[in-house]
């Protein structure tokens, strides 16, 4: 079993219900399901969409050409001609067979050009119908329903667009021979048993079975796994999840996409639980979280509550952090324990709103004017996002500096089944100070590690500036003190670079000798493990060198693994190979293969593939390969 | 006995700066309150003003151009037992932090925002800061100020801050009382100080200021700018006045408190509807460690609807 599902529809359409619906009712059946959500900076009318894989096992990478399609629209159709290969299943509305590219306003003008042109090149009429047979001359197969028809069949109250999504998941369902009984479930969990809702939407799903069996669509019957407890969450959810195991009591954040999500999931849990041994023990309490002016705000905001010994963070992406920059440099200077989730999209400027990225790890690293000590961290999974999440507001702790956590778009919006979650695969130092520090020297030089006694506003008295200081916190010009102070700042990141576990600074997946090695970080992860396995396939062994922490660099094991290899070729999501000239800064060694993808959507592991068997075989003589997959 | 504030750290005004005033009148109110070292915090933000938390013996911070607000807002959330006043400039308030201004009074955390208001930049050599009237020139500006002026009084007023006043730094008696008054009110509150540069504001001087100020209470006997819980109606009607009395400006200048609203429940009362026990239990008081040194916190417990 290994079912890769694209189902489409308008901005507003109930989508993300859709796929929420597939993920749940192949979780009944005891299938692991993996997704990524894409969608327009737009609120309604829109091309958006869901790109899910399912499997025994958890995938961890998605896949073109797709098995099924699944159309809530015509624009779909037209906008996934691409995505479509031998024996992929396409499901639309027939009446959406009339409509045409000219009239689909909805679809960007360059997108549309580019439509027309490949239905042009192929002598396929502008039309849905056109589009489709288009798709059957790769080898797809057409399966018109007639959704009004379905839908007045079930006599389901309202208007029949409002069930498309129910029925396009049931259909889905159907064709690959889940049982009804899943689906029903899911559309239960789904619409959280309002007895009215879950009744109507039911009656659409015995309507998609009904006619599905009827014409000879449905499936062969899938079997019945073992049905495990599992997490259904995404990157945005992991972060927050483990922000809240890891002691966070106050997140500042401004609206922004793809970092907001995280903000509402722990606002929505102010209110969190306690282990049963702690229950009796500890306190009921609550996290604050706090809608902001602006990013500026926010990440002061967040450094004023850090100093009275909460354990604090800000969430944002690309323009926000922009805004943060001055309030990340106070951070370094004063040594204030900041966590920054930087949830990175398309930029520059506003860039991509919706979209992937990996283009601000150079600006992470060098947010902010002058000199001063920062870790910046990365995760590649949503299950890494709940630990990092945790890892981050400790080092941020224990090293008093800012930590920046990069996330990217595409890892945000992935949906993940994560098996369990280990309370005790992270400890929390507790920071609560009870007794002031006699004769308080908050910046003393007395230490072997940079790092001095905290000072907790309302415990101890002591002073903090945005100017030199010296060990008491007042200003200082002098030459001496200001050389100490930026020493024993930057001695931090040496004690970090000794003190954080090797496995949190960089791992390598694979043979220790293998003839490629990729090199990679953030979302990669996933479909370069599956492409590593795909290689094994046709005799080519391959290795991931992973990198997850990027401040301090771990430069010896990075140089170690590189010096031995044969083949590297680096694998980002953006321009200029973000990551392979910091591998160069740190190690002087220079990479000269790349697979890069700027276009905003999900790398996936097809194109990795061939882009990588392509350099290996040397069939591509280009330094760089770039990937172009996605609607 | 009673904490002193003072400290022995050498202050840089310049001499005869109105600065001086709000430095001892802080003290003295403090004091006076009977509050200790660590029961307050002064945060500020750049240029004179900034300097003050490092003259004051308390928990200090000098914190970013125009950002004391947020860094303040932000101390106060985790630690609403702390008193945290914010000694700031009229271009860090009402220039470069005007957005944090507005959005404080929006919040009415309990804050005590107080305004160096000089209408000058001093630290960079005295451009016009937002206080300034449109037209007038100081001895360190090349032509007339071509802004108009921001009035601090009735942007708080329409801000939301609950507590709006003003003060001169040569009046220290009433400034200490303004100050005491401003640190017991429940929500944020505003005093605006009339504070001469000598340096670089010829035009608004000592004299200047002294030949204009009054007293609202003493103009009118009546004066109640006070609203009490379960005498909301009284607040538009007070409100408008004190705004009147906010436009006055020239040849008479008025001072003490325009608006005292105890009715307007503070940023921190209206969390705690929602956040439990977040008054008595805030995020700086929390334990987030476990009996055995991993998390407190259930996961499942907590994110039970994302089980599947």
């Amino acid at each position: 079993m290994d079912l890769n599902v694209a189902i489409g529809g308008p901005q507003g359409g109930g989508i993300d219900t859709s796929s929420n619906m597939i993920n749940r009712a192949f979780a009944e059946a005891g299938y692991n399901v993996f997704g990524v959500r894409e969608y327009h900076s737009n609120i309604k009318g829109r091309h958006s969409y869901n790109h899910l894989r399912v499997k025994e096992d958890r995938p961890r990478s998605l896949k073109y050409p797709v098995d099924i399609i699944v159309a809530l629209d015509a624009d779909t159709i037209f906008e996934h001609l691409e995505d479509v290969g031998p024996g992929t299943k396409i499901i639309y509305d027939r009446s959406f067979e009339s409509s045409d590219l000219a009239q689909a306003r909805m679809i960007m003008r360059d997108t549309a050009r580019r439509i027309k042109e490949t239905l042009d090149a192929a002598k396929f009429p502008n039309t849905v119908k056109g589009a489709v047979d288009y798709m059957k001359s790769r080898g797809g197969i057409p399966m018109p329903i007639p959704f009004n028809d379905v839908v007045a069949s079930a006599n389901a109250e309202g208007p029949a667009a409002r069930y498309f999504n129910t029925l396009g998941s049931a259909v889905t369902l159907s064709i690959s021979g889940l049982d009804q009984k899943f689906t029903v479930e899911a559309i239960k969990q789904v619409f959280s048993n309002k007895e009215k809702v879950v009744a109507e939407n039911v009656r659409v799903v015995e309507a998609a079975y009904r006619y599905a069996n009827e014409n000879g669509l449905a499936g062969k019957p899938l079997k019945t796994l073992q049905k495990k407890q599992r997490f259904l969450i995404t990157g945005n959810d992991g972060s927050a999840i483990g922000k809240l195991m890891g002691g966070l009591r106050l997140q500042t954040y401004y609206p922004i996409t793809p970092a907001s999500d995280e903000s509402t999931i722990l606002e929505e849990h102010e209110e969190y639980s306690f282990i049963e041994a702690e229950k009796n023990r500890l306190k009921r309490g609550g996290v604050v979280v706090v809608q902001t002016e602006d990013e500026i705000s926010a990440v002061t905001m967040a450094q004023g509550a850090a100093l009275t010994g909460a354990r604090t963070s800000t969430a944002t992406s690309g323009p926000g952090f922009s805004l943060m920059a001055e309030g990340i440099g106070f951070a370094g200077m004063d040594e204030v324990p900041l966590v920054v989730t930087l949830y990175q999209r398309g930029g520059p400027s506003t860039g991509l709103p919706t979209r992937n990225g990996q283009s601000d790890l150079l600006f992470a690293l060098n947010t902010g004017h002058g000199e001063f000590p920062r870790i910046v961290i990365s995760s590649g999974d949503v299950e890494e996002c709940i630990y990092d999440a945790m890892k981050a507001l400790n080092y941020a702790q224990r090293y008093q500096l800012p930590v920046i956590h990069l996330i990217d778009k595409n890892l945000a919006n992935s949906t993940d089944m994560v098996p369990d979650i280990d309370l005790k695969r992270v400890q929390v130092p507790q920071t609560l100070k009870t007794v002031p520090s006699p004769d308080f020297h908050r910046y003393s030089l007395k230490t072997e590690t940079g790092i001095s006694e905290m000072g907790i506003l309302g415990k101890d008295i002591f002073w903090m500036t945005g100017d030199e200081h010296d060990e008491l916190g007042h200003v200082t010009e002098d030459t001496e003190m200001r050389d100490s102070q930026m020493r024993k700042r930057f001695m931090k990141l040496e004690t970090a670079l000794r003190e954080i576990p090797a496995n949190d600074q960089a791992v390598l997946y694979g043979p220790d000798k293998a003839d490629i090695t990729f090199v990679t970080w953030g979302s990669q992860k996933g479909p370069i493990l599956d492409v590593m396995e795909d290689l094994k396939q046709e005799g080519i062994s391959a290795n991931l060198l992973y990198l997850k922490m990027f401040m301090p660099f771990p430069s010896e094991f990075v140089k170690k693994v590189l010096e031995k290899a044969k083949l590297v070729i680096d694998v980002e999501s953006n321009m200029l190979a973000q990551a392979a000239m910091v591998i160069k800064l740190n190690t002087g060694i220079s990479i000269e293969k790349s697979i890069l993808k700027y276009n905003g959507r999900h790398m996936t592991e097809d194109e990795i593939l061939k882009a990588a068997k392509d350099i290996y075989s040397g069939k591509s003589k280009n330094e760089i390969e770039v990937l172009q997959n996605g609607a | 006995m009673a904490h002193n504030f003072k400290n022995d750290v050498t202050v840089d005004w310049c001499p005869g700066c109105g600065d001086f005033g709000i430095l001892t009148s802080i003290s003295q109110a403090l004091s006076e309150l009977n509050l200790n070292g660590n029961d307050v915090v002064a945060i500020s933000g750049i240029g004179c003003s900034g300097k003050t938390p490092h003259y004051l013996n308390m928990g200090g911070v000098h914190t970013l151009h125009g950002r004391s607000i947020p860094f303040a807002t932000g101390v106060k959330l985790a630690n609403p037992n702390l008193k945290v006043i914010v000694p700031s400039g009229d271009g860090d308030m009402l220039g470069i932090g005007a957005g944090h201004f507005v959005a404080e009074g929006r919040r009415n955390t309990g804050l005590t925002l107080i305004i160096y208001d000089n209408e000058v930049y001093g630290l960079t050599k005295g451009q016009a800061a937002p206080t300034m009237q449109l037209g007038e020139q100081t001895k360190s500006l090349a032509r007339p100020n071509v802004f108009g002026k921001v009035n601090p009084i009735t942007l708080a007023l329409s801000s939301g801050y609950s507590f709006v006043a003003r003060g001169f730094s040569f009046d220290m008696k009433q400034l200490k009382d303004l100050i005491k008054m401003a640190v017991m009110h429940d929500g944020s509150a505003v005093i605006d100080v009339l504070q001469p540069c000598p340096t670089y504001n010829n035009v608004n001087t000592m004299e200047w200021y002294r030949q204009r100020v009054y007293k609202l209470e003493e103009e009118d006997k009546n004066w109640d700018p006070i609203i009490t819980p379960g005498n909301e109606n009284t607040a538009e009607e007070k409100f408008q006045k004190a705004y009147t009395k906010g436009m006055e400006w020239g040849d008479r200048i008025p001072t003490g408190v325009f608006y005292d609203n105890r009715a307007v429940p503070s940023f921190t009362k209206r969390l705690n509807e929602f956040v439990p026990n977040y008054l008595d239990y805030p995020p700086s008081q929390q334990i987030v460690t476990g009996k055995d040194g991993y998390t407190p916190v259930d996961p499942y417990g907590t994110f039970a609807e994302k089980l599947i």
